[in-house]
C-alpha cells in the first residue's frame, strides 16, 4: 500500500523524544459523537460497523454504563522486592561499610519506636510520617489517595518439623520455602504445597474481571503485562516467577504476560481511528481489514484441523484457536467513542532494549550494562496503556509485574539517580534486586538500599495513580472509581524456611499492601495496622469494592473491613 | 492439560545401585508436584521400534527464526525479537511447557505483519516469494502459483487446489479503488504471507498420520516425516529437496530416509543444529562473560563438535577427551596455553589438566553462581546433564540462594563449602555435588587455570575432586575420562538426544528406548552421524502413539 496523501497516520512509527511523556493524539469528540449517531462524517468505516440500531455493538455496555454508574477498575502492580534488608533491624543502615542507625527508611511508618503512631489511624495519618519509599507517593501528592496496610501475615507451620509434601500447610498458608512458597497464598489466597512458583487458585484480577464480564455480559480480558522481560540469571529460567495472573489454579491456569510494549499497544490501540484525517482513517481501515482477512482464513481451519487430531492434540490446538478467535474479536471491536479523556495513544515504537544476562549478582561480578532492559521506560509505557485502557473502558482489570518474583534485575545503572532523588548523591549499589534485599552490594546494605529500590517501584505505582487521579470521570476521577493494589513479594519478619531468623527477607510476616483509589467506598490516606490479617483479606476488600461479589478469595474468608 | 502424575525419570540402574550403596537414595527421588510430567506408556515391544507418544509441538523461537531465514530469506530473527521467551528444560522445544495465550497470539499477529513487510521490502526475500511475474495486479494465475509455492514451504505440505482457491479473494487487496491509497500486487501477497505465518500449521508441527495395525499407533505421512527430519537434523523447515522426497513417496522407505539424511547432514544447517543442541544440553547457550569472550568460546566448542562428528567422524565421546582444542591467539593467552601455529588453529592440551569440552570456557562458565564458580552448581551440571541423575531441589530449610556464609575459621571458599558436610542433612545431598565441583575448582568462571581463591592468595586450591561412587579426579580431563571409562556419559547423552528428539523429557518407562539406542550407538562405533541415520531411518521415527485423554485429567 502506498499512501497518496501525506498526513501521518496514528499507526506510523514515532520517535518519542521522551518515553515518559504520554504520546497522545486527541480523538475529536465531536466527530465520534456524530459517528455514533450515524451522521455523515466522512468516516465510512464507522458507519459500516454500526449495527441495525445505529449502536456500536462492542461498546453498548460502555454506553449504558456511561449514562448511569461508572465502570470500576482493579489493578495489581507487583514488585519482586522485599521490604527490608536481610537480618537487619528496621532502623539499621550501612553505607560505605559504616554501620549506623537511621529511622524512617523502612516502609512502615512509626514502627521502630515503642509507640505506633498510627494505632488510631485517621484521615491524613499517612502524611504524618512519610517513610523513604512513600516519598514516591508524596512527590506525586498521592498520600491522601492511598492506604498502607502493614503487619499482614501469611500463616505457616510454626514448629521445627513440617511435612515436605506440604500436607500440613494451613489454609491460605505458605509452604516453608521462600520464594516459591509465598507465591500462591499471596496472589491467589490459596495455600501452597511446594516450593514451586505456582498459584493453586485464580488470582484477584481474574476474579474481578470474571465478575465484570458476568455483570456486563461481554467477555473481556484482563490486561496482563510484565516490565521485566527476561530472568537475567545466566543458565536459569523464570520457572514460574513470571506469572502473577491465573484464571484457575495450576499450570493450565497461568496467563502469560505481554512483555513487549509495542505488541501490547497494537493489541489495544492500533485500531483507533485517527482524527480529522480521512486518509489516515482509510488506510487504517485497509490494514484492519487485512488483519481480519488473515484471521478469517486461519480460524476457518479450526474444524478441519481439530477434527483430524487426537484428543490431547485437540486440547492444545483448541486453546490456540480460542485465543485466535479472541484476537479476531479484539481487532473487530470498534474503538470506543471518545469521552473527551479517551485518547488514542501513539505507537510507542519497537521494543528493542533487552538486557543481557548478569555475570553475577553483586559487586565484583555484576557489570553495569547487563541485566536491565529499561524496565522503567517499559513500565511507564505499559502504565500509559493501562491508564488509557481504563479510561476508554477497554477492560476493568490489569496486572503489571514491574519485576518478577525473586528478580535478578540489575540495579547498578539506575541506583545513583534514585539515591540522588532521595538526597544521597553519589551513593551507588552494585547488585541485582534480589541481592539488594539480602545483602546490598557488600559495602552498602541495610534499609536505605532496600528502601531506595522499593521507592523505585513505588515511583512507577505513583505514575499510574497520578494519571488515573488526573483524569476526570463523572463527578470525580478515574482513580475514584478504582482500586489499585501495590504488592511487594515479601515482608520483613521471621524467616519462612528456618522459622527462627528475625527481620528476614525471606518472610511472609510483616508484609504490606498499598491500596489506592476510592472505589466501593474505600477510604484512602491512612496507615492501617493489619494485626496479622492475611494479605488476601485486603485483596478481598479491594476486589469487592470493584465488583467482585464472592465472600471468599481462595482459602481466605472475611474481607479486611477497615479499608 | 495436566498429565497423569507418574514417577519422573529415574537413574540408570548402574547409577542407582552406586547411589544405593553410598546411601543417598533420598537425593534422587522424583521432584514433587508442579512438574508437567511426560506421559507414561509401557514399552513392551522392541524399544527401537516402539512408537512414542508425541503431541502437537510449537516451533521454538529459534526454530521460527531459522525457518524464516531459510524459507523466506528473512534473517531478522523475528521469533526471538517478538515472542515471549521459551522455557528451557533444558531444551527450548519441550511441548509440555508450551501453552497458547493472548500474549502469544498478539505476538504472532505482530510477527506476521513485521515479517511480511520486511520480506516485501527486501529485493532478495521478495524474489523468493513472488516467484512469477504478475502481468497486472489482478493476475490470479501468478497469485495461485505463489499460494501453492510459498504455502507448501511455510505449511510444509502441498496445498490442495481447493485450499489454494481459498486464498484467491485476497487478490482484492491488490485492486482497491480508494482516494487515499494505491494498492498493487504486493498488498495481496502481504496478506497471504501473514495468513501463512498466522496459520497453526506453520506455528505447530501437527502430526495426524494414519492408523496402523496396532491400536493407538499412527504412522506419519510423508510430509510429517519430512518435518520431523528437518527439525531434528536442521532445527528448521524442510527445503524444496526434502519436500520433493516427500512428494515422491520416498520417505516411507527406510533406506531412502537414510540417503536423504546423509545429504542433510552434509549441510551447514546440521552443524548449527548440533551446536544448538550442545549449547542447551551443557548450559552454555547463555553464559555470563563478555560477548567477545563468549564468541571465542563458542568458536572453540563448535570446532570440537564439528571435527569429531562431521569432519573426522570420530567416536563421539572424543568430544569429551580430545587433547586438542581450537584457539586463536587471544583465547590461547586467556587460557595460558601455547598459541596456535596459525591463529586460529588447533593446539595440543597434552600435559595439562585440559582436554575435551568440559575444559572449555563455554562449559566452565555455565552453572556459576554468586561472584565465583560454584562447586555445587558444577556438581549439579554433572549429575543432571552428564549422568542424567535428577538432583532434588534443596530442602526448604536450606537457604540455597545465599552462598555458604563465612563462619568461624572458614576463610577459604572450600572450607565454607565443607560446612555442608558438617550437617548430616546437608551432606546427604551436597556430598553428591560439591566433591565434583571441588575437582573443577582449579578453573575459574572464565575457564582460566588458577591455584588459589580469586580473592585470597593464601587459600590454595587443591583441585582434587570425586565423582561419588565412581572415583576421584583432578581437573576436567580426568573427570571426562572417568565419565567415559565408567560408561556414564554415553547413555546419558543418548537420553538427552532422545528427549530432544521427542520434544519432552522421557518417562521412566521410556528409558529402555534410550538405552536401546545407546546399545546401537556403541555398535555403530559411537559415530553420531551413523546413529542419526539409524534413528531417522528407524520405524520409531515415523510413528506416534496417541496420548490418552484419561492421562490428562
Amino acid at each position: 500500500m502506498k499512501p497518496i496523501d501525506s498526513k501521518s497516520s496514528s499507526a506510523s512509527k514515532t520517535s518519542t523524544t521522551s518515553r515518559r511523556a504520554t504520546p497522545v493524539s486527541a480523538l475529536p469528540r465531536r466527530t465520534f459523537l456524530k459517528g455514533a449517531l450515524g451522521m455523515t462524517v466522512g468516516l465510512p468505516v464507522l458507519e459500516a460497523m454500526l449495527d441495525g440500531n445505529g449502536q456500536l455493538p462492542a461498546f453498548k455496555g460502555a454506553h449504558a454504563q456511561a449514562a448511569g454508574d461508572l465502570p470500576t477498575r482493579y489493578a495489581v502492580v507487583f514488585a519482586g522486592q522485599a521490604l527490608g534488608a536481610d537480618g537487619t533491624p528496621r532502623n539499621q543502615v550501612r553505607v560505605d561499610n559504616v554501620r549506623g542507625l537511621e529511622e524512617n527508611h523502612f516502609i512502615v511508618p512509626g514502627t521502630t519506636g515503642a509507640d505506633n503512631l498510627f494505632q488510631a489511624a485517621g484521615a491524613g495519618a499517612l502524611a504524618a510520617q512519610v517513610t523513604t519509599p512513600l516519598r514516591a507517593l508524596e512527590r506525586a501528592n498521592l498520600l491522601g489517595d492511598v492506604s498502607l496496610i502493614s503487619g499482614l501475615k501469611i500463616p505457616f507451620v510454626r514448629g521445627d518439623g513440617f511435612a515436605s509434601d506440604g500436607s500440613d500447610v494451613p489454609s491460605g498458608g505458605a509452604y516453608r520455602d521462600f520464594h516459591g512458597g509465598g507465591c500462591s497464598p499471596l496472589i491467589s489466597g490459596t495455600r501452597s504445597t511446594s516450593s514451586n512458583f505456582i498459584a493453586n487458585g485464580p488470582t484477584s484480577d481474574q476474579l474481578v474481571q470474571q465478575a465484570a464480564n458476568a455483570r456486563r455480559g461481554t467477555p473481556r480480558s484482563s490486561l496482563v503485562l510484565r516490565a521485566q522481560p527476561v530472568f537475567y540469571l545466566s543458565g536459569f529460567d523464570f520457572s514460574g516467577r513470571e506469572f502473577i495472573s491465573y484464571s484457575a489454579g495450576g499450570r493450565q491456569g497461568r496467563i502469560a504476560a505481554q512483555t513487549n510494549h509495542q505488541i501490547a499497544w497494537t493489541s489495544l490501540f492500533s485500531s483507533f481511528v485517527p482524527p480529522d484525517d480521512a486518509g489516515a482513517a482509510a488506510r487504517q481501515d485497509f490494514n484492519k481489514r487485512k488483519r481480519l482477512s488473515v484471521l478469517d482464513l486461519v480460524t476457518g481451519k479450526r474444524q478441519k484441523l481439530l477434527g483430524s487430531v487426537g484428543a490431547a492434540d485437540k486440547i492444545r490446538l483448541e486453546r490456540h484457536f480460542d485465543e485466535l478467535r479472541a484476537l479476531e474479536q479484539r481487532i473487530a471491536a470498534i474503538p470506543p467513542p471518545a469521552t473527551g479523556t479517551c485518547q488514542a495513544i501513539l505507537d510507542p515504537g519497537a521494543d528493542t532494549n533487552i538486557g543481557g544476562d548478569n555475570a553475577g549478582s553483586n559487586a565484583g561480578s555484576i557489570a553495569e550494562n547487563t541485566g536491565y532492559s529499561g524496565e522503567e521506560d517499559r513500565a511507564r509505557i505499559m502504565m500509559d496503556l493501562i491508564h488509557m485502557a481504563f479510561v476508554c473502558d477497554l477492560t476493568e482489570t490489569a496486572t503489571l509485574q514491574l519485576s518478577a518474583f525473586q528478580s535478578h534485575m540489575n540495579v547498578t545503572a539506575i541506583f545513583p539517580e534514585i539515591a540522588a532523588e532521595l538526597g544521597r548523591s553519589g551513593l551507588r549499589c552494585r547488585a541485582d534486586l534480589h541481592e539488594v534485599g539480602h545483602n546490598g552490594d557488600g559495602e552498602n546494605k541495610g534499609q536505605f538500599q532496600v528502601s531506595t529500590m522499593l521507592y523505585w517501584h513505588l515511583r512507577q505505582y505513583a505514575y499510574l495513580l497520578q494519571k488515573m487521579r488526573d483524569t476526570p470521570e463523572g463527578a470525580g476521577t478515574v482513580l475514584d472509581n478504582s482500586a489499585v493494589v501495590f504488592m511487594p513479594e515479601a515482608g520483613h519478619g521471621r524467616q519462612l524456611n528456618d522459622n527462627s531468623s528475625e527481620f528476614a527477607t525471606h518472610s511472609v510476616e510483616d508484609m504490606v499492601l498499598l491500596v489506592g483509589g476510592r472505589a466501593g467506598g474505600l477510604r484512602p490516606g491512612r496507615h492501617i495496622p493489619g494485626n496479622g490479617a492475611h494479605p488476601g483479606q485486603v485483596l478481598l476488600r479491594a476486589m469487592q469494592a470493584t465488583g467482585y461479589t464472592g465472600d471468599r478469595f481462595g482459602d481466605v474468608q472475611g474481607a479486611f473491613a477497615d479499608l | 492439560m495436566r498429565m497423569l502424575q507418574i514417577p519422573w525419570r529415574g537413574p540408570a540402574s548402574a547409577i542407582l545401585l552406586a547411589l544405593a550403596v553410598i546411601g543417598v537414595g533420598a537425593c534422587v527421588d522424583p521432584p514433587g508436584g508442579g512438574s508437567n510430567n511426560p506421559p507414561a506408556k509401557p514399552i513392551n515391544s522392541d524399544p527401537l521400534t516402539t512408537a512414542l507418544p508425541v503431541e502437537v509441538r510449537r516451533l521454538s523461537q529459534t526454530e521460527i527464526d531459522r525457518t524464516l531465514r531459510d524459507v523466506l530469506l528473512e534473517p531478522s530473527a523475528a521469533g526471538s525479537r517478538l515472542l515471549t521467551n521459551d522455557t528451557f528444560t533444558p531444551y527450548d522445544n519441550n511441548y509440555l511447557e508450551q501453552q497458547s495465550s493472548a500474549a502469544l497470539v498478539d505476538a504472532l499477529d505482530a510477527l506476521a505483519a513485521d515479517v511480511a513487510t520486511r520480506v516485501l521490502a527486501d529485493e532478495v526475500s521478495r524474489a523468493a516469494v513472488i516467484v512469477c511475474d504478475p502481468a497486472d495486479s489482478n493476475d490470479d494465475a501468478c497469485f495461485r502459483t505463489i499460494v501453492a509455492t510459498v504455502g507448501k514451504r511455510l505449511l510444509r505440505r502441498p496445498l490442495s487446489a481447493d485450499e489454494v482457491e481459498t486464498y484467491l479473494p485476497l487478490l482484492a487487496y491488490a485492486n482497491e479503488d480508494n482516494a487515499h491509497y494505491e494498492t498493487d500486487f504486493d498488498d495481496a501477497v502481504e496478506v497471504l504471507l501473514r495468513a501463512f505465518l498466522m496459520d497453526p500449521e506453520f506455528l505447530f508441527r501437527i502430526e495426524v498420520g494414519s492408523p496402523t495395525g496396532e491400536p493407538g499407533v499412527r504412522r506419519l505421512n510423508a510430509y510429517e516425516t519430512a518435518s520431523r527430519m528437518s527439525y531434528l537434523l536442521w532445527g528448521s523447515a524442510p527445503d524444496d529437496a526434502v519436500l520433493a522426497a516427500a512428494d515422491d513417496g520416498r520417505l516411507d522407505d527406510a533406506d531412502a530416509r537414510a540417503a536423504l539424511a546423509t545429504t542433510m547432514l552434509e549441510d551447514d544447517r546440521a552443524k548449527s543444529q548440533l551446536e544448538r543442541f550442545h549449547a542447551m544440553w551443557l548450559g552454555y547457550r547463555a553464559i555470563p562473560v563478555p560477548a567477545s569472550l563468549s564468541s571465542r568460546f563458542n568458536t572453540e566448542t563448535n570446532a570440537l563438535i564439528d571435527r569429531v562428528v562431521f569432519e573426522e567422524k570420530r567416536d563421539y565421546l572424543d568430544v569429551f577427551t580430545l587433547s586438542e582444542t581450537f584457539l586463536d591467539d587471544e583465547l590461547a593467552d586467556h587460557y595460558g596455553l601455547p598459541r596456535p601455529t596459525t591463529s586460529p588453529g588447533w593446539v595440543s592440551t597434552a600435559g595439562t589438566e585440559r582436554g575435551g569440552i568440559l575444559s572449555q570456557g563455554s562449559v566452565l562458565a555455565s552453572f556459576s553462581k554468586f561472584t565465583d564458580t560454584s562447586p555445587t552448581q558444577r556438581g549439579i551440571l554433572v549429575q543432571n546433564r552428564l549422568l542424567c541423575l535428577p538432583i532434588e531441589p534443596p530442602p526448604p530449610d536450606a537457604n540455597a540462594d545465599q552462598p555458604p556464609p563465612a563462619e568461624g575459621d572458614a576463610v577459604c571458599k572450600i572450607d565454607r563449602y565443607l560446612a555442608h558436610t558438617a550437617s548430616t542433612s546437608c551432606n546427604a545431598c551436597h556430598s553428591q555435588m560439591d566433591p565434583i565441583g571441588f575437582g573443577l575448582e582449579g578453573y575459574d568462571i572464565q575457564g582460566r587455570f588458577r591455584t588459589h581463591d580469586d580473592d585470597n592468595v593464601d587459600c590454595v586450591i587443591d583441585g582434587s575432586g570425586a565423582l561419588p561412587g565412581f572415583g576421584t579426579f583432578r581437573g576436567p580431563k580426568e573427570l571426562s575420562q572417568l565419565l567415559v571409562d565408567k560408561e556414564l556419559v554415553g547413555p546419558c547423552f543418548m537420553e538427552q538426544l532422545t528427549s530432544f528428539s521427542a520434544g519432552r523429557p522421557l518417562s521412566i518407562d521410556e528409558l529402555s528406548v534410550s538405552e536401546a539406542w545407546h546399545e546401537r550407538f556403541v555398535q555403530d562405533g559411537r559415530r553420531l552421524d551413523t546413529l542419526l541415520l539409524d534413528m531417522v531411518s528407524g520405524e520409531q521415527f515415523v510413528t506416534k502413539r496417541d496420548v490418552d485423554v484419561e492421562d490428562q485429567p
